[in-house]
């Protein structure tokens, strides 16, 4: 079994969710572009969910910023979210790097689907 | 008294290692009883460090990666080095343009930061965290700037807000 999972959940429909588990560094970063890839070429919203992934690096956040930057190009939505209750692995990069409202982070998967829905077509 | 805990650790400087080091770290940090905020900025600020290394330090797989960790009354000194060609800029081999924000972040997460290095003779980065913290260190070193628009982290670019707290 994977250790630090990155999967699709595809069952919102017209948004692909890239669920993030566990440490991601520049050794998974790869398996995150190749996933977020793959949500791009959906063509729909994409949520990316960290909510169980405990620590992210700067590797993950270039892989984040690419998708962000090719979503917004292609009118697609892009947010991410972490959850409740945010492990400091992830909560204190995205604080210290402003990037909260850049990429932006939301608490909740339901409210960054419903955001995802309908921040691609208003770019 | 006991004598300061030391360890060093040396390995090929591929990307699988990064995770290797931040276990030994967190052995290391609990022994000595860290609080867990400052433990999340040692494994942030040493993972940046060791993937520099990894990304920059050598032409080929070749290298190695060294880290060693020191402890002392006042905290835990970690030294992350290479042997590679030195600090210079380098595209980067097959593997996506880095973001740039590894030494900010590292600047922005310890107490106190030191970069070492010379054409030729490789590279030292070391890092101190200290047992008790006057202050949040990324108040008194904070990562300026924003994202640009070829991706890269452009230290000049306007914030686009605050950061959002807790």
């Amino acid at each position: 079994m994977e250790a630090n999972p990155i999967v699709l959940d595809d069952t919102p429909g017209d948004v692909v969710v890239v669920v993030v588990e566990g440490e991601h560094d520049i050794y998974t970063a790869p398996t995150l572009r190749e996933r977020l890839d793959e949500a791009l070429e959906r063509g729909g919203g994409i949520v990316v969910d960290l909510t169980a992934a405990t620590f992210v690096d700067s590797s993950v956040l270039g892989a984040l910023l690419d998708a962000r930057r090719r979503a917004l190009e292609a009118s697609q939505g892009f947010v991410v979210c972490v959850g409740e209750t945010v492990e400091p692995g992830v909560q204190r990069i995205l604080d210290i790097t402003g990037l909260v409202p850049v990429l932006p982070v939301l608490r909740h998967r339901e409210e960054a689907i419903e955001a995802a829905r309908t921040n691609g077509a208003a770019e | 008294m006991n004598p300061s805990p030391e360890v060093l650790l040396t390995m090929p400087a591929r990307p699988e290692g990064v995770g290797v080091v931040r276990q030994a770290l967190a052995g290391m940090a609990d022994a000595l009883d860290f609080e867990a905020s400052v433990l999340a900025d040692m494994k942030m600020a040493v993972t940046e460090a060791c993937t520099n290394v990894v990304v920059h330090a050598y032409d080929s797989d070749a290298g190695m990666l060294e880290v060693e960790m020191l402890a002392s009354e006042d905290g835990l000194t970690i030294v992350v080095r290479d042997h590679g060609t030195g600090i210079q800029p380098r595209p980067a081999r097959s593997e996506p343009p880095a973001l740039g924000l590894g030494l900010p972040l590292i600047a922005a997460l310890s107490d106190a930061f030191e970069l070492r290095g010379s054409a030729g003779r490789g590279t030292e980065v070391r890092m101190t965290f200290a047992y008790s913290r006057d202050g949040d260190p990324a108040e008194a070193n904070p990562v300026t700037g924003n994202v640009g628009i070829d991706g890269r982290w452009d230290p000049d670019a306007p914030s686009d807000g605050s950061p959002a707290g807790g």
